[in-house]
């Protein structure tokens, strides 16, 4: 382990950046969101979830997929650097480890190349994840519904902890343990240390929800897809997409050509499953035309789909949709709802 | 909200309606949350206080595929601003009249949850109390205490139609005089500033916006069956988040809900990433107010602005 | 990085021929060979796979493959409907597209074999079933009886005209065309495809492959059942709007199943746990 006064930040900040372009919750405007860095002053040290999630580092908004003209085909390339992302929490970590599944590992299709995205690989392989503590979950918060823990260290290549003072980081991964070994600028860590890190942990812990047990929600998600409870869920529903655009784990896009003439770029765009032009076919078509078969998508394939595919819900309880919801349509409350809906059918569980 | 309870259930029970839209309590401290009522049992979940933010009228033009059920005739709550979403739906031939029955109820403004949390630097408030003209903010581990103005929505403060100006039944009293200080003040503020820095503020504040049209579909007045935004043949505007892009979409939507904005800050606090979005719609309400003395969504029988031509408008803007 | 292990960057293939199928000019069909030998060479596909036909500037838009992997080139049929048919409506014999693919699954030839086949199509979805007839004909021996019921709404509105022509006198397969109401100077069947097949009453005990529009396949799996056609060997081909083709942007998700990689080609016994397939 090794501590450092946070006073001396910058100095292992520029030290990350000799092999690393960093990233870290700063400032956007009057929210908080990751962007690139420059030096350890822009880090916002927020005492809570930053606004936007951080695969925008991984998966941008907006990405070019290759550039055209009469030249031919130019496919941006990534700078020589990897990318290092500071201040993450274990919600946001974990998001990152589902959405490689999708990407990076192509899970489902294991043999074939094809079906691992250049773009997103060329990011995420090789990158440096600081995931810090946690140490004051918001009311929204609900992480340890689905197995997580402000403290949790699963998907973390350096833990850290800001303990007032100081931040104490601990190489978890065999990537973060060698970086940690080079950095010989760091005090010792004592036994007063972890003991106030074990004390933070049990704070942090007593402001999280009690724990529903959302096991059985995967088997009650498959009986009730004709049940009039989405229409129920779903009545108030604007089909805006600020909550899939907030979500760490949402990742549908859209494929999209900007140029003129010859010469333009194709680039690829967060999409939602909430638009209704989502699934809308050229014919006019469109398989999920109601608002409520768009509700049930997003809920079906975070508690649902995502299970059948990749044994895990796609959901890491960061409370973020929760917050932005214009009409306060609250993820947990549906959670709930399913869990406590009595079928219609008689059908048993 | 004994009187409003009492009246919703009457309503309900004589079947002079099928389903009133009103708000209850929300998942969140400050926030409360559409509901729709069919039976007298969940009349007792209506709620009327400061946190009832959502115009709730944007769901009776609202994408008519939203769910498979159809209502016949909807009672609604409704607010000043509210009742001026009705009032435009008829004028723009939208909705019967007959078809709704508008319940007003007297509003004293609504509160902002963003200015809320500015308030307390972005400490995540957990509880509030209102001592008459304070507001009293709890959190974690702090309490302060506002002066409850600091607190309301910013189209609240300047809201010259807090009661309903259409509506069938009213409950409790309507506050009628109220004395409004210059509602364009923060445009003429930002009329001074030069060009360049009007030019400025306006791309960093939009370069922020993350193109999830929670500002348009809030909108009670964005009720197109397809956006603009979403047409691709021909495709007018790009879909990207850069700041291009975005203020080209923020400017079409202003110019297309002009003169047909109520103000209710609907956007606004929808807006995920807060954005300035009353510094355009307001503009575009002076510009109508100047010119063709109209204000929407006031009265039932005149005409929409952009519907109508008079001989005496002003015409500087084409002869120059 | 390599762009051969970028999917998401279109191979060239140039425009070599294009037939107009239908009078109103709405139907197109592209023949395009390859530009380059070495992606001719990597692209090996099956009867059912589609591709995304890219119009730089304009996007992509997904494509059943007409043609056999006995034929040379690719062969697509486009209808004009939105913004990217529209611009491949314009295209002229030379110009140059981009092409990803072979995407997705295919029609389980391998467990056809031996067997015989029913296959019922309609309208212009009849794309990759002519992918599959031609390649049936052209390893004939490894066939049973083949059986086509092919409908569309007008006579005009066949497609691959020529084509059938030619099946209809061979007497190793046996065609059904029909139109939805009678026309002057049809002489051949007349109603709608799901009445037709029962009509027809093909052998239950052979398989089945029905691609069609989504109303088409709703009514006509019904009447397979009732014939006595076994779950899993009705096959049907999904369509949907990939986008991306491997399984990652959302758009064709179907329950947990997406279309461009689990399908497009499911057997009724696969789609029956789907809910909404179609």
């Amino acid at each position: 382990m090794v501590k450092i006064k946070k006073t001396e930040l910058n100095e292992f900040i520029e030290f990350l950046m000799k092999d690393y372009d960093v990233y870290s919750p700063a400032d956007v405007g009057k929210k908080a969101a990751f962007k690139k860095i420059k030096s350890a002053f822009e880090i916002k040290h927020a005492i809570t979830n930053t606004h936007l999630s951080p695969k925008d580092v991984f998966f941008p908004q907006s990405e070019v997929l290759f550039q055209y003209s009469d030249d031919g085909l130019k496919v941006p390339k990534r700078e020589e650097k990897a990318i290092a992302v500071w201040g993450m929490r274990n919600c946001d970590t974990s998001s990152l480890l589902m959405l490689n599944k999708v990407f990076g590992d192509a899970h489902q299709m294991p043999d074939k190349d094809m079906y691992k995205d250049p773009y997103w690989k060329m990011k995420y392989d090789n990158c440096l994840i600081f995931n810090q503590a946690c140490n004051e979950p918001l009311s929204t918060c609900f992480c340890n519904w689905f197995e997580g823990n402000p403290f949790a260290k699963k998907g973390a290549d350096i833990f850290v902890v800001d303990t007032g003072d100081h931040f104490i980081l601990e190489g978890i991964s065999d990537k973060g343990k060698t970086f940690l070994s080079k950095y010989k600028a760091g005090e010792e860590t004592t036994k007063v240390d972890l003991n106030k890190i074990a004390k933070l942990k049990e704070t942090a812990e007593s402001y999280l929800p009690d724990v529903v047990d959302i096991k059985p929600l995967f088997n009650k998600m498959n009986k009730i897809w004709d049940e009039p409870i989405w229409e129920e869920i779903s009545a108030k529903c604007i089909n805006c997409g600020a909550c899939t655009f907030v979500c760490p784990t949402c990742h549908c896009f859209d494929v999209s050509d900007e140029g003129k003439g010859k010469k333009g770029q194709r680039i690829r765009l967060w999409d939602s499953c909430m638009f209704q032009i989502f699934t809308r076919e050229a014919s006019g078509h469109n398989p999920r035309g109601l608002s409520t078969q768009r509700v049930r998508q997003r809920i079906m394939h975070k508690y649902n789909y995502f299970m059948d595919n990749y044994e895990q819900y796609l959901c890491t309880g960061c409370g973020r949709c929760v917050q932005v919801c214009p009409v306060n349509l609250d993820i947990r409350e549906v959670i709930k709802k399913v869990l406590d809906y009595k079928l219609s059918k008689n059908e048993e569980i | 909200m004994q009187q409003l309870v009492k009246k919703v259930k009457e309503i309900i029970k004589n079947k002079e309606v099928d389903v009133v839209i009103g708000w209850g309590r929300g998942s969140l401290p400050f926030s409360a949350t559409p509901i729709f009522v069919e039976t007298e049992k969940d009349v007792e979940k209506l709620i009327f206080d400061e946190t009832c933010r959502n115009n709730l009228t944007t769901y009776l033009t609202k994408d008519k595929r939203r769910i498979s059920k159809e209502y016949k005739k909807i009672g609604i709550i409704v607010k000043g601003c509210d009742s001026r979403s009705v009032v435009l739906y008829t004028v723009e031939n939208q909705i019967k009249r007959e078809n709704v029955v508008l319940i007003g109820v007297p509003c004293n403004g609504v509160f902002e949850k963003k200015k809320l949390s500015q308030l307390v630097e972005g400490k995540e408030i957990l509880d509030f109390q209102i001592d008459v003209d304070n507001i009293i903010i709890k959190g974690r581990n702090f309490e302060q205490t506002h002066p409850l103005k600091d607190a309301l929505c910013d189209p609240c403060l300047t809201c010259q139609y807090p009661d309903a100006p259409e509506y069938d039944y009213f409950i409790g009293t309507p506050r009628k005089d109220v004395n409004v200080p210059d509602a364009y003040k923060m445009i003429n503020d930002f009329g001074e500033k030069s060009a360049e820095e009007r030019w400025a503020y306006i791309q960093e504040e939009y370069s922020k916006c993350i193109r999830c049209y929670a500002c348009r579909n809030i909108c009670p007045s964005c009720y197109c069956p397809e956006c603009f935004v979403d047409q691709n043949d021909p495709q007018w505007i790009g879909k990207t988040p850069e700041v291009t892009d975005s203020i080209i979409f923020h400017l079409i939507r202003n110019l297309h809900v002009a003169g047909r904005c109520v103000d209710c800050g609907a956007c606004v606090s929808a807006c995920p990433v807060d954005l300035d979005l009353r510094i355009m719609s307001k503009k575009v309400e002076k510009e109508i107010k100047e010119r063709f003395d109209y204000t929407a969504g006031t009265d039932i029988n005149e005409k929409p602005a952009m519907a109508s031509y008079c001989e005496n408008e002003k015409q500087d803007f084409i002869m120059g | 990085m390599c762009n051969c292990d970028n999917t998401y960057i279109p191979i060239p293939m140039k425009v070599e021929k294009i037939v107009i199928d239908n009078p109103d000019r709405s139907l197109r069909t592209y023949d395009l060979s390859f530009v380059n030998e070495e992606d001719e060479n990597k692209f090996k596909y099956m009867p059912g796979q589609f591709c995304e036909f890219s119009i730089l500037g304009k996007g992509e838009s997904p494509f059943g493959i007409a043609s056999s992997p006995t034929e040379e080139g690719l062969k697509f049929t486009v209808s004009r409907t939105g913004s990217v048919t529209n611009e491949i409506h314009y295209l002229e014999e030379g110009d140059i597209v981009g092409i990803r693919g072979p995407m997705g699954n295919w029609y389980p030839l391998e467990k056809l074999k031996g067997q015989d086949v029913v296959i019922v199509g309609g309208g212009f979805a009849f794309t990759t079933l002519r992918s599959m007839i031609v390649y049936m004909l052209e390893n004939r021996d490894d066939y049973g009886k083949i059986t086509v019921i092919y409908g569309a709404r007008h006579p005009d509105l066949f497609i691959y005209k020529e084509e059938l022509k030619i099946w209809d006198k061979r007497d190793d397969i046996i065609l059904h065309l029909t139109v939805d109401k009678p026309v002057k100077g049809w002489d051949k069947l007349c109603g709608f495809v799901p009445a037709i097949t029962k009509d027809v009453k093909p052998d239950p005990t052979s398989w089945c492959i029905v691609c069609g529009p989504p109303i088409m396949i709703k009514f006509t799996l019904p009447v397979l059942l009732e014939i006595g056609f076994a779950h899993d060997k009705i096959y049907t081909s999904l369509e949907r709007r990939m986008k991306c083709g491997i399984g990652k942007c959302g758009r064709c998700g179907i329950g947990s199943k997406y279309v461009c990689i689990d399908g497009p080609v499911f057997s009724y016994e696969e789609l029956k746990k789907i809910p909404d397939a179609f």
